[in-house]
């Protein structure tokens, strides 16, 4: 008699600490045990890493401070010794209009009070398509363009993306309509936004929208970036045929 | 002759007339599309105020008679004209474009076709309710895991409720065991302790003692053993955050990639979440069906600085968010996202899971969970350990697709390339299972990752 009783007694030791240590990893919000906690905040910097707390010593001045920040005003990222890529990647220097501040968020922004929008009619892509780059420039568009822009603008550029045939948002343009747009106003529209849309130079670099207004040429001309046997663009062999038929 | 014309002209007049009847709906659509539907909604004000029973307000504000057309045709003549089209003109800093190609009918077109248009309410209802059932299941979520977690203490209460009767019975027992030997006129054990008591019981029955305590000790041991792989397993972690940001309606009813938010995913060692600037870019018109989405999304506009009032404004007050990271790796681990994605070509979720199915907060997917997704390497070690890492290294083919395919000169056909001209035995035994893995060219090296 007394030997099951000891069992029992035992065996809901057993089950209570087993239960108390489980009971610590449960917690959702724990990310469990830890082995060596000093090891996940080390002195070595790394992103989106709270430094509150660094080998048990808080430090209030970084307890909570943002991680992400903006770069210093006036720095410009390093692109190599290539002339032509730093060259392209330099700020650009068409501005975004005052009125930018309240419509698209622009407040550190360097504005202007003209409207570089209709002045960016002039820019021409620096990136110019050859029958060499052609194929791997357009292919980088897609990627970029598929990751960056076709949940609104749609795959072939119509303005029927997924968000706006979910119905969660309207009033995206048909692009392939608006062939006049010309190549800097493009440029000028995706790196500052336009109406609706937003700003996307923290998003895209230079390189990559050239590469993305070279892409959307695509969804109004299909012969563009197509080269004949001489090496002769297409779409411009194309355009003057048709000059020369009016 | 003439007559004949004259008859010919009235009946394609008429014919024009009854066309252009039946179809002014289908023009005012097509209109309204084609040039107003990228600043304007029917109810709902965006870069543009909304524009239903526009006419209606404008002649109840006191506008003069055809300024809404003169203000279609040219804002800024109408504004000069008419005191009601300059308020309109400070609606918002941005400027209306000038369609001096629109006519009076089309014009009219539009508006009937927008002051035709129901209200969204009835229309979106059902997406509405959908949206609310998701949230319903992410609640019901929310509240199962509260009661498991509460339910640990209740199972500790008991537990001490139940070794306190064990002990006041044994007490008892003990008491009247006494009492009755003291009726019977024997030698009380009285000046025993328990301890002593518990030597004799122990010694008596010391066969089963011994093999009792033998079996507890083993037991134990083992328990302690497993319990310490639970270490650093940081499977399940599923941290609250700011803001409930369901990942299935952004990338799986919206078909946003996950690179448009985590865009530093393919430039850089860590994926980035995204700035509040990205979040405006579709929660500008984005604010929410429900009351619960609409308090969610209000939390942007705080921290966005944005005042939804009328045009809505960026105000330049900005607060930021606070987000609780997940997915963390111990220090001294080196892991470069852009490595994997754009060189390794692995896919966001072989790591972090079918997020287009993901309602509640983001968690860390366990290993069981990751291998019933298509596609999916299938692994068996606890996710984020470096069992699970070095598992996939030597599973994960460096190159998917032909390697004799010559035309492709990415970095790894170049290194497939060396090894065919270079040292063909080394590559022979490296494609008896097939493939080259990435442990194969150096993936388990400590210091690829360790540093």
């Amino acid at each position: 008699m007394k030997i099951k009783f000891t069992a029992l007694a035992s065996l809901a030791v057993l089950a209570v600490s087993t239960l108390m240590l489980g009971s610590c990893t449960a917690d959702a919000d724990s990310p469990g045990l830890e082995y060596m906690p000093d090891m996940y905040r080390s002195p070595a910097i790394e992103a989106y890493v709270d430094y509150g707390e660094v080998r048990g010593r808080e430090n209030m001045a970084m307890k909570l401070r943002m991680s992400a920040l903006v770069p210093p005003a006036g720095t410009v990222p390093y692109y190599g010794t290539d002339s032509s890529l730093v060259q392209l990647m330099l700020p650009y220097f068409r501005k975004a209009t005052i009125s930018f501040r309240e419509t698209h968020g622009l407040y550190g922004a360097d504005l202007t009070a003209s409207d570089d929008y209709a002045l960016a009619v002039a820019d021409m892509n620096p990136l110019k398509l050859t029958a060499e780059n052609s194929e791997a420039l357009l292919k980088s568009g897609k990627e970029l363009y598929t990751a960056m822009c076709q949940h609104c603008h749609g795959e072939k550029g119509d303005g029927n993306g997924p968000m706006v045939v979910s119905g969660a948002y309207a009033g995206v343009p048909n692009y392939t309509e608006r062939a006049a747009l010309s190549d800097g106003q493009i440029f000028y529209s995706i790196y500052y936004g336009k109406n609706a849309m937003g700003s996307h130079a923290s998003l895209l670099n230079k390189k990559e929208i050239w590469t993305l207004v070279h892409y959307v040429r695509k969804f109004q001309n299909a012969s563009y970036g197509t080269f004949d046997a001489n090496g002769l663009s297409a779409a411009v062999v194309a355009d003057t045929t048709m000059k020369s038929k009016k | 002759m003439f007559r004949k014309f004259r008859n010919w002209y009235f009946s394609a007049l008429a014919i024009v007339i009854a066309a252009g009847i039946s179809t002014t709906y289908a023009q005012g659509d097509a209109l309204f599309k084609a040039k107003c539907s990228s600043c304007h909604q029917p109810h709902k004000n965006g870069t543009g105020p909304k524009l239903f029973q526009v006419r209606q307000k404008w002649t109840d504000g006191g506008a003069k008679d055809g300024s809404i057309y003169q203000w279609v045709n040219n804002w800024q003549t109408a504004a000069a004209n008419d005191p009601y089209a300059q308020t309109v003109s400070t609606w918002s800093p941005t400027a209306m474009q000038a369609f001096p190609e629109l006519k009076k009918e089309e014009i009219d077109a539009i508006l009937d076709w927008v002051d035709a248009q129901p209200e969204p309410g009835a229309a979106g209802a059902a997406g509405a309710a959908d949206g609310a059932s998701g949230d319903g299941a992410a609640m019901d979520a929310m509240g199962t895991e509260e009661e498991e977690s509460s339910n640990g203490w209740v199972w500790i209460l008991m537990g001490v409720v139940f070794a306190t009767i064990i002990m006041a019975v044994s007490g008892v027992r003990r008491q009247l065991k006494i009492a009755s030997a003291e009726d019977a006129g024997e030698d009380t054990d009285e000046g025993k302790t328990y301890l002593e008591e518990f030597k004799t019981w122990a010694w008596k029955y010391r066969k089963y003692v011994g093999m009792a305590s033998l079996v507890i000790v083993i037991g134990v041991i083992v328990s302690l053993f497993l319990s310490l792989y639970s270490i650093g397993v940081v499977e399940g972690y599923q941290p609250s955050q700011p803001i409930a940001f369901p990942h299935a309606i952004h990338t799986g009813t919206n078909g946003i990639d996950c690179k448009y938010c985590h865009n530093s995913v393919t430039k850089s060692k860590s994926a980035g979440l995204p700035t509040v600037n990205v979040c405006m870019n579709c929660h500008k018109q984005v604010n929410g069906r429900t009351p619960e989405q609409q308090a969610q999304i209000s939390k942007i506009y705080d921290a966005a600085g944005w005042n939804p009032e009328g045009a809505g404004k960026y105000t330049g007050k900005v607060k930021p968010i606070i987000w609780n990271k997940v997915h963390v790796l111990p220090d001294h681990v080196y892991f470069n996202h852009s490595q994997h994605v754009v060189v390794g070509g692995v896919d966001c979720k072989q790591c972090h899971g079918d997020m287009t199915k993901q309602v509640e907060a983001v968690k860390v997917q366990t290993v069981a969970e990751l291998n019933k997704i298509e596609g999916n390497i299938p692994l068996t070690k606890p996710t984020l350990t470096m069992g699970w890492c070095i598992e996939c290294h030597g599973e994960k083919e460096i190159s998917t697709g032909s390697i004799a395919d010559t035309k492709k000169d990415g970095y790894y056909q170049e290194i497939h390339r060396r090894l065919l001209n270079n040292d063909k035995k080394l590559y022979s035994k490296y494609l008896k299972d097939g493939k080259v893995t990435v442990s194969e060219l150096g993936g388990w090296e400590c210091a690829k990752c360790h540093y």
